[in-house]
This record gives C-alpha cells, sequence and structure tokens, in this order.
C-alpha cells in the first residue's frame, strides 16, 4: 500500500513542478478565472449608485393613487422594476439583491375621507439586514408626501409612511457572479485541463512511456486528480482573496465546509476531464467532446447568469445538472452560512453524478 | 546459477493479429541470459510488435513469453520491474529537468537510484539540470537508456537506438550499449544497420513477414552463406565512405 502511494506521489510531484514551469498554463489556469471576476464582479457590484432600484405594488384603485404612481415614475427619486407582480416576487427579488426596498400602496390609499382629502399610508419593506436603504427610502417618500399634506392645509400630515423590516436571503448579485464563476474555475481546471492533457501526453507518446513502468492506471489517475486538486484549491483561494480585497466578499459560512465542497466539486469534474481525455485519441476528438459537455454547463448551471433568470420548465431541468448543484452549494455556503450536513440535496446530485461520470471514465480509459 | 538462469527469455508460438492480418506469426525463439540479441528485418517486419509483446506493452494473441521464468501474459506488473525499456520515437514529459526525470521513474519503480552517477554512466552530467526538449538525438537517446536503466533491469529493450543518429553518436552509443552489456545485463535490441548487428549482436534473429526466418550468430550467418557458394564481385577496399566521415570529422561526439 506504501509503495502504491509513493508512485502515485513521485507521479503527482513531477506533474507539479511542470505545471509551475509552464507560463501559459499558469496564466490560463490563474489568471483566466481572475480577469473574469475583474470584469462580470464589476459589471454586478452596482450597489453604490445613487438611485434606488425598488418595486411599486399599487394595491389601491383610487385615482390618487394612479396619480401619486405616476408621479413617482416620472420622478428621477426611484429606479422603479417594472417586471414585479405581486409581493411574493418582489420579496424574492429583494433577496436577490435586483432591488433594495418595496413601496407598496395598499388597498384603500388615498381614499377620500370625511373632510373630502385623501388619506392613508404607505407601506415599505426593506431588508432587515439593511435598515439604512429602508430609512432612505421611507425620507424620500416622506419628501414627496410632505408636499401634498402642505397641499391639504391639516395640522395632522394625512399621508404617511410605514417602515417594515423583512427577513430575505440578503444576496448580492455579486454573491451569484463569484459563485458562478468559482464553479467556472473548477468546471475548466477538470475538463479543459485534463481532456487536452490527456490526448496531447497520448500522442507524444509520453504516457506510453509510463506505461512502460509498473505504473497502473488507477496510479495514474490518481496522480493527476492529487495535481488538479492543488491546482484547483490554489486557484480558488486567489478568488477569495480577490473577492475579498476588491468586491468587499464577506463569508458567512465556515471555511471547512467551503474547502470540502470545492474539493467534491473538483473529484467530479476531474472525471469529466478523465472520462473525455481518457477515451480521446487526439486533441480533435477530445474537443469536440469538451465543447459538447462544457458549453451547456457554462451557460445552464449559473455560471455567467443565475439560473433564477431562466423561465421555470428550464430551471428544473438544469436543477439537474452537475455544476448546478456544486454552484448552489457553493453559494450556500458562502452567502447563508449553511455547512455541508445541511446540503443533502446538492450533495446527492453531485454524488450521483461522481458515480456515474467515473464508471463512464474507468470503461472508456485508454493508454494510447 | 541454476541450469534456467541460461536462458532468460523463452518466446513459443507467439502471434499478433490485426483483425486479418497475422503481424506475428508464431515466433519461437531464446535469449540467452547475458547476451545482446538482435532482431533484424525490413520495415513491417513485425520486429517492435514482438519486442512490445515481450515487453507486457501488447496484448499476446496466442503463445507464451518468458522472462526470467514469470509468464508475460499473466504477470505483465511482475516483468516490468524487471526489464528497462527504450521504445521507438520515445518521448518524455516536457519541463522537468533529466535529474528530475530520473527521480521520476525511480519512484515509479519504487527504486533507490542516485540520478548523478546513472546521468554520468551516460555522459549526461552536463546535462543534469537541462530539460528534455532541448537535448540532441543522440543525448535523447543516451538519456532514454538511462532512464530504463533505473531499477537495474535484468533484461533491457532497446528498439532501433541509433536511427537517426549521426555515425559519432551511433559510435558512442555503441560503446555505451557494449558497457551494459559488460555490466550484466541481457540486451535485446532491433535495427536496420547491419554493420551494428554484425559489431554489437551475439545472436541475431532475421525476421520478415512476421517469421523468423533465421537465428544465429552474425559469424555463423555469414560462414553458412559463402558455404553455400556466395560470392560478391571484390573489390578490394581497406575503407569505405563512412571511414572517411569519421576521419575528417573526427570519433569526438557532438551534442
Amino acid at each position: 500500500m506504501m509503495a502504491y502511494i509513493r508512485i502515485v506521489l513521485a507521479l503527482a510531484k513531477a506533474y507539479t513542478l511542470r505545471f509551475f514551469r509552464d507560463k501559459a498554463a499558469l496564466f490560463f489556469t490563474f489568471l483566466f478565472p481572475l480577469l473574469f471576476l475583474l470584469v462580470f464582479g464589476s459589471l454586478n457590484s452596482g450597489n453604490d449608485d445613487i438611485s434606488f432600484d425598488v418595486a411599486l405594488l399599487n394595491e389601491s384603485k383610487t385615482s390618487f393613487s394612479e396619480q401619486f404612481v405616476e408621479q413617482l415614475e416620472s420622478s428621477e427619486l426611484f429606479e422603479i422594476d417594472s417586471n414585479v407582480n405581486d409581493l411574493a416576487d418582489a420579496r424574492e427579488r429583494m433577496g436577490r439583491g435586483e432591488i433594495d426596498g418595496i413601496i407598496k400602496l395598499p388597498s384603500g390609499f388615498g381614499e377620500i375621507n370625511d373632510q373630502g382629502q385623501p388619506d392613508g399610508d404607505i407601506v415599505t419593506y426593506y431588508q432587515k439586514a439593511s435598515p439604512q436603504s429602508g430609512q432612505t427610502i421611507a425620507s424620500l417618500l416622506e419628501g414627496v408626501l410632505e408636499e401634498y399634506n402642505r397641499q391639504l392645509g391639516q395640522p395632522e400630515p394625512l399621508l404617511g409612511v410605514e417602515q417594515e423590516a423583512i427577513e430575505t436571503t440578503n444576496l448580492s448579485p455579486f454573491d451569484y457572479v463569484f459563485a458562478g464563476l468559482l464553479g467556472f474555475t473548477l468546471l475548466s481546471l477538470g475538463i479543459f485541463g485534463l481532456a487536452n492533457q490527456l490526448p496531447a501526453e497520448k500522442k507524444t507518446g509520453a504516457l506510453r512511456r509510463l506505461k512502460a513502468s509498473p505504473l497502473t492506471s488507477s496510479q495514474l489517475i490518481l496522480a493527476n486528480m492529487l495535481y488538479y486538486m492543488l491546482v484547483g484549491l490554489i486557484s480558488v483561494a486567489l478568488m477569495f482573496v480577490v473577492a475579498t480585497w476588491i468586491f468587499d466578499f464577506s463569508m458567512q459560512g465556515d471555511w471547512i465546509s467551503l474547502a470540502l465542497w470545492v474539493v467534491l466539486g473538483i473529484i467530479m469534474m476531474f472525471g469529466f476531464g478523465l472520462a473525455i481525455g481518457g477515451w480521446a485519441n487526439n486533441e480533435n476528438q477530445s474537443a469536440a467532446l469538451t465543447n459538447l459537455v462544457a458549453f451547456p454547463l457554462m451557460f445552464l448551471s449559473g455560471v455567467f447568469f443565475p439560473r433564477f433568470l431562466m423561465p421555470e420548465w428550464l430551471q428544473s431541468i438544469t436543477g439537474f445538472l452537475p455544476l448546478t448543484p456544486v454552484i448552489d452549494g457553493l453559494r450556500m455556503i458562502m452567502n447563508e452560512g449553511r455547512t455541508i450536513i445541511e446540503l443533502g440535496p446538492e450533495l446527492g446530485l453531485i454524488a450521483i453524478w461522481t458515480v456515474v461520470i467515473y464508471a463512464i471514465a474507468v470503461r472508456v480509459f485508454r493508454w494510447q | 546459477m541454476n541450469r534456467m538462469s541460461d536462458t532468460i527469455i523463452t518466446v513459443k508460438g507467439l502471434v499478433k493479429r490485426y483483425g486479418k492480418q497475422v503481424t506475428v506469426d508464431g515466433l519461437d525463439f531464446e535469449v540467452k541470459n547475458g547476451e545482446i540479441f538482435g532482431i533484424l528485418g525490413p520495415n513491417g517486419a513485425g520486429k517492435t510488435t514482438t519486442l512490445e509483446m515481450i515487453e507486457a506493452l501488447r496484448p499476446i494473441d496466442a503463445g507464451v513469453v518468458e522472462v526470467d521464468g514469470i509468464d508475460v501474459a499473466k504477470h505483465p506488473h511482475k516483468v516490468k520491474q524487471i526489464i528497462g525499456i527504450q521504445l521507438q520515437s520515445t518521448s518524455f514529459f516536457d519541463k522537468l529537468t533529466l535529474r528530475e526525470q530520473i527521480n521520476l521513474f525511480a519512484g515509479l519503480y519504487g527504486a533507490e537510484v542516485d540520478p548523478d552517477t546513472l546521468l554520468a554512466d551516460v555522459q549526461l552530467s552536463d546535462h543534469a539540470k537541462s530539460y528534455v526538449e532541448n537535448l540532441s538525438g543522440g543525448q535523447k537517446q543516451r538519456f532514454s537508456i538511462a532512464a530504463a536503466l533505473v531499477n537495474k533491469p535484468r533484461v533491457l529493450f532497446l528498439d532501433e537506438p541509433t536511427t537517426g543518429l549521426d555515425p559519432q553518436a551511433r559510435r558512442n552509443l555503441w560503446d555505451l550499449i557494449a558497457q551494459i552489456k559488460k555490466s550484466g545485463v541481457t540486451i535485446v535490441m532491433t535495427t536496420h544497420y547491419m554493420d551494428e548487428a554484425e559489431l554489437l549482436c551475439d545472436r541475431i534473429a532475421i525476421m520478415d513477414k512476421g517469421k523468423i526466418i533465421t537465428i544465429d550468430t552474425p559469424k555463423n550467418l555469414i560462414k553458412s552463406l559463402l558455404d553455400r557458394g556466395f560470392s560478391k564481385p571484390q573489390v578490394v577496399e581497406q575503407a569505405n565512405l563512412e571511414d572517411v566521415f569519421i576521419d575528417l570529422t573526427g570519433k569526438e561526439l557532438r551534442d
């Protein structure tokens, strides 16, 4: 057993040495995902813009409320998200950080009272975690209402604002981008890396030379897995450094759960690369197959855009893709502070895919 | 030493088929302990395929091969432990120094080896820190042989070791092969070059179309041809063009 492991370590060491001497490999492995992170991160960390994104729900049928809505829409105080259908939808969007607050004109708002004047309170909802945005929205609204109240000329203002805090998941667009790009890193490392490397080694004959020694295929696979694990963990660590420094990422969960999750993700994605690269005899075969596997995962698993943007039916299908539970799990650990034990369904899905892909990989593996 | 140790490789009825084509067609031969055994033949004769079946690199379709008493088909791993292989058109990993490569291969065999001694044996001490991709053809071949010696093999297989080398590098490699033989390693090699076979090999098998036509010492093969009344137009030349080339350019190795 010790002899077996020593052989694996000798080969893993050789692979790692070579990797760190290969400038192109270093660039594509480490810097490429970081560049993505910088670009997509900057596009999606627009939290410091001045206008507030809100959902406006008008449940009142009064002409006053309609007039009020028109006024809000024409004013530049708020960026009103017009796609919102109801309160539940609005809450979900607020949870994802798409909007900063919800303005509701409750039924009866603006109804004419005994004095022949409009009356009622607006309700605003804000995230419990960010009371300052709730406060700002409320005071902006109060500013608008003040004008009306003055015209109405009553000693007690008739129109007011009620604030209500609600608890949501509190995710920012950046959180989705970050988890997605971590998934991208694991995907590209596992699939693109190994699916290119093995056919190239077959072509040059390096793999044949290894086969002339007592090295077994399981040792070859384990050595590569160790090497990819090391590279993957370094790559992910670098992304966390950039996310923390540049995008003020703050970790909600525990690092051990996260590290385990990353390791599981690498093992599974490595299986895909192994199946493709182990089967393919040349780079043409592997390139075609790599694209066939990698592109759907890239666009349907929430790598470059979140899955909640997809229609319902597509969301439920793409939920079963292998990379989806990896990315969802990362987000739940990082942003919602869950531990690995609480991620049963995701873990189960990853386990199934891992077993399936390794069963295929072992069957189709060829040394030459 | 027991009686068995006279013969180190036994090949009986060895066959390799690709579809309907029979590449290796029922070979029988033995290799004696400590000799250099040459397999000669034109391209496509089945030399490399034969070698690779003995080396446990290619499945055996029929027949039995034993190396040092170990059945190759049954125990490929045990056989790989005691043999060294220099493949035709070998490629090593790039971006690894020769020293690191030797350590890697030693690691794959679980063998302890001093890379510097081994590299000195093949005159590559100066290149211990070079990458394989920066070596010349002759240096590559010598390194390839060094890598095949990490496990102190009982049998060393050389597949066309001097193909593509300049005359100096060839001569240099012949010296190296003779030196390895002296250290007690049995060598099985293939070649296209008759001068090489005549100079190095104790015995020769000539192969054509998957069959062995004859096996004997180079001397006996020439003698039996002459005995059959063969003669070629005698031009008494005390030197040939290669002698001129070596005389003009020297024996010194150009790396």
